[in-house]
């Protein structure tokens, strides 16, 4: 057939290939750390878990072909979207729902419930920016 | 988005895998556009179209 068959059945293992290394490191520094806590040496787990982290990074920066396709990044926008909608309503509706129960005696929230709904608002506002930032940039 | 790449496959003798990394993108996405699950990009239409010699508004009917 013609010359794209050729470049057809070598791109997809070479995207597979790289695919694989880089999640295997991640797994790798995954694996080191839960062996790092496991025998008390919790610093250097963390260490190899960066290098990990960073050595999916570095693979999927410069492998030689694209390890993701326009088809996955659609994938990934609407997994977002969703995400962010779901936790919307979680802040919406129940940091001041939470809040009337404390009000009324009803329960008495826990230091959690805090750290989350701070924790929520941080996120909005960072999705905030970087919604402004592309708009103008769109 | 309805389309004939299917037949144009057939018509080519290739494969999913072989239009796959023609144009660049998974298997996977090809499978999808072809179930109608998915609808390629403006770039990507243009290369299908490229690859198959033809014009988008041919492979692709965006009134189904």
């Amino acid at each position: 057939m013609s010359e794209h068959t050729t470049s057809a059945t070598a791109r997809p293992s070479t995207r597979k290939r790289y695919k694989r290394i880089a999640y295997g490191l991640l797994g790798a520094g995954i694996l080191a750390l839960w062996i790092g806590i496991a025998v008390d040496r919790f610093v250097l787990g963390v260490a190899l878990y960066w290098a990990g982290g960073l050595g999916m990074g570095l693979v999927q920066r410069f492998s030689p072909v694209e390890l993701y396709d326009e088809r996955d990044g659609t994938i990934s926008r609407k997994a977002s979207q969703t995400t962010m909608n779901v936790f919307a309503y979680v802040f919406v509706l129940g940091t001041p729902g939470g809040l009337a129960l404390q009000e009324s005696g009803l329960v008495t929230l826990p230091g959690e419930f805090y750290g989350a709904t701070w924790t929520l608002f941080g996120v909005f506002v960072v999705f905030g920016a970087s919604h402004l930032y592309y708009k103008r940039r769109t | 988005m309805r389309n004939d790449i299917p037949d144009r496959r057939d018509e080519t003798d290739e494969s999913q895998a072989d239009l796959a990394a023609a144009v660049e993108v998974t298997r996977q996405t090809i499978n999808a556009i072809e179930r109608e699950r998915y609808d390629p990009s403006l770039e990507l239409a243009f290369a299908l179209a490229d690859h198959f010699d033809c014009r988008i508004e041919d492979m692709f009917d965006p009134d189904e």
